[in-house]
């Protein structure tokens, strides 16, 4: 008896983890139409304060647009797409690949999100995840939310720190 | 007396002027065994913690073949052995046998891989035949040198008396051979030969070049001297004494011991231990059959022998103590090492000796002064005594097959290859037991080229034994390799071993498999 509330801490302990990742708020998104990625930063690197969040934004994910945030800077970092895309009759070849907000200060008590509106383009496959890398730059440390989990491995088999995904859905 | 002080002094000269020698151990390897290499290297070179001799050096490519192509260059403390330009692709294994300078073999493997691992295995090299007949020949030198030379010895000088001279004739009828086919087996043993290579003058050459030749040469000399001191009256004493001598002088020029560092004292004191060695058995026999026809003299001869055993058997122990310390190192290795638990099995046999020796002085002794009829409870405890040193004997001959725990080196690396599409991990750890370990990442494409990371991590994990994830950040070496030192595996088991390489800031290659950590 007395190793029920043991069970339910330990229980309790094991889920937290999962809630405590960098996230992506929203759990689907449409192929074929503009997605707003927003990005839960729900603590800091084992207690340190963040002060930067860099994003890479994955092959297919056009028309890069990252919100403006108060005490934070927001830079891009440009580049060549692996193939062009059409968007609204223009053929893009280059664009955004990475957003990165500095300069501000996220206590570890805290809560923030960082907003990036795209256009998730047609070349993305539907029923897949699509996943923004992101790390976590903080006063003492850095927190790389990275990892992709392999094809065959189910959503069961979750790393340590994985990249915030999104569940892409086929055009209605 | 003086003839032995003045071997002595010389001793200590030839221990001054020798430098620093003993058992050799391989001290590094490049590349290091168990590496993958993406191409060839030039030669392969192996560094010895004292100058060696080349024995044998095989050379066994990827595709299995033995390569006789291999150039062997020396200088000094350094072995390189030069590739072949046309080696293909697979594991190679380079095999060598060297001679150290206490005349023993030292033989080991390199293992290491172009491109991708193949299953070549190292050549079996252990021939038991060859070693049952190393350790036969050395209790016939033993017999020889401490029952024959010795036993004449005591008839000389001690007993006056040429009776019960039988057991020390054939111990040095016996000796004398033993000591050839020492020389030849030891030829053979260094250069991996078969016993039918005994009639070609190779083994012989090469083993007269270690310190051995000239040790078993002087071993040959004593026991010749001791032959003639035997037989004609004529110098008779004075020939014993040199024999005498040559026993500690050719045990104190080869071997773990007399080659060990600090040279200064350890060579006496092998030199001091064989002639104890010598005295104490070699009058076991003589007084022995002294003692199945025992006259009055006996008695005083036993009292005049004892009397001078005392301060002997007192250089015996204090030698031997000497020895052991400097070999052993620590007192766990007694019974962690063969070479340690070969002692203590000497040490039991040593301390059963001591205590029939008390019994027969303390005892025994005393009971003949009074009684004529004690005479065979004594011979009885004597003749117990030359079974034990028997024993003695084929146990320290034992020796010759382990290396002493100074020498002892960490092993080949264990290691484990990890290949995926995306890259090929080398992961070599050492000693590759439980304990503390050193890992070494070598990291590579899938296509076999060095991969440039930025961060390597590596994570530890017995779940077997609820050992949780333990993440160590490995560091990049001088070499372009990532080292991870000093890690603790507190246990042996099947040990989840995972790799992250950070590529880039957003990707990072992880690779995981299992590791087999032996025990301790």
């Amino acid at each position: 008896m007395s190793k029920t509330p043991w069970l339910i801490l330990m229980a309790a302990l094991a889920a937290s983890p999962a809630a405590a990742h960098v996230y992506l708020e929203g759990k689907q998104a449409t192929v074929g139409a503009s997605y707003k990625a927003v990005f839960a930063v729900p603590h800091g690197c084992s207690g340190s304060p963040t002060v930067k969040i860099r994003v890479q934004i994955p092959d297919g994910v056009i028309a890069v647009k990252p919100m403006p945030k108060a005490g934070w800077n927001v830079d891009v970092v440009e580049g060549q797409y692996a193939s062009a895309y059409d968007y609204h009759g223009n053929k893009l070849t280059s664009g955004v690949k990475e957003v990165v907000w500095s300069g501000g200060k996220l206590p570890d008590h805290n809560y923030d999100e960082f907003v990036v509106s795209s256009f998730l383009t047609d070349s993305l496959k539907p029923n897949t995840t699509l996943y923004f890398p992101v790390v976590q730059e903080c006063e003492k440390g850095v927190s790389r939310w990275i990892e992709i989990p392999a094809e065959e491995a189910g959503p069961s088999h979750e790393g340590k720190s994985p990249a915030p995904g999104v569940k892409l859905l086929p055009k209605p | 007396m003086r003839l032995l002080a003045a071997l002595a002094t010389l001793l200590v000269l030839v221990g001054y002027s020798t430098g620093a020698s003993a058992h050799a151990a391989l001290i590094s390897v490049e590349p290091t065994s168990g590496s993958l290499l993406q191409s060839a290297p030039k030669a392969v070179e192996l560094r010895f913690n004292e100058a060696v001799t080349p024995g044998a050096i095989q050379l066994i490519d990827g595709a299995g073949r033995a390569r006789d192509d291999a150039r062997v260059t020396t200088s000094g403390e350094s072995i390189s052995v030069a590739m072949p330009p046309d080696l293909p692709q697979g594991t190679v294994v380079v095999s060598y046998r060297v001679i150290s300078q206490d005349g023993h073999p030292v033989a080991g493997s390199v293992i290491f891989s172009i491109g991708a691992p193949t299953a070549t295995k190292p050549p079996a090299n252990a021939d038991g035949r060859l070693n049952a007949l190393i350790w036969l020949s050395r209790i016939g030198l033993y017999l020889g040198l401490f029952v024959g030379v010795g036993g004449v010895f005591f008839a000389r000088w001690i007993s006056r008396s040429m009776a019960g001279m039988g057991a020390p004739r054939a111990a040095l009828l016996v000796g004398l051979p033993s000591a050839i086919v020492s020389l030849g087996v030891l030829g053979l043993d260094l250069l991996g030969l078969p016993p039918a290579a005994l009639v070609t003058a190779a083994p012989w050459t090469v083993a007269f070049v270690t310190s051995a030749g000239p040790a078993l040469l002087v071993a040959i000399a004593a026991m010749l001297l001791a032959l003639m001191a035997l037989g004609r009256a004529w110098h008779a004493r004075a020939l014993a004494a040199v024999a005498f001598a040559g026993v500690g002088l050719s045990l104190a020029m080869t071997g773990h011991a007399a080659t060990a560092p600090p040279e200064v004292p350890t060579r006496p004191a092998i030199f001091f231990h064989g002639l104890a060695v010598a005295f104490w058995i070699g009058a076991l026999a003589p007084l022995a059959a002294l003692l199945s026809k025992p006259t009055p003299a006996v008695l005083p001869l036993l009292n005049r022998f004892s009397r001078i055993a005392m301060p002997v058997v007192a250089a015996l122990a204090l030698t031997g103590l000497t020895l052991a310390i400097i070999q052993l190192e620590k007192p766990s290795a007694l019974v962690e090492t063969s070479y340690g638990l070969i002692l203590s099995v000497k040490l039991a046999l040593v301390l059963s000796l001591l205590g029939l020796a008390a019994l027969n002085r303390t005892r025994l002794t005393p009971a003949l002064a009074k009684d004529q009829r004690a005479a065979p409870a004594l011979r009885r405890s004597i003749l117990f005594e030359c079974g034990v040193a028997l024993g003695i004997f084929a146990v320290v001959a034992g020796w010759r097959f382990t290396p002493p725990p100074r020498t002892i080196l960490p092993e080949t690396p264990l290691a484990i290859h990890i290949h995926t599409d995306k890259a090929m991990f080398q992961v070599l750890v050492s000693p590759g037991k439980a304990g503390v370990d050193d890992f070494v990442l070598q990291l590579m494409t899938g296509e076999a080229t060095p991969l440039k990371v930025k961060e390597a991590t590596l994570t530890l994990s017995l779940p077997e034994r609820g050992i949780e994830p333990m993440e160590r950040d490995a560091e990049l070496g001088p070499d372009g390799y990532w080292h991870v030192r000093k890690v603790e595996l507190p246990f042996a088991g099947r040990w989840h071993v995972r790799i992250d390489a950070l590529v880039t800031d957003f990707e990072k290659v992880t690779l995981e498999d299992e590791l087999e950590v032996a025990p301790r």
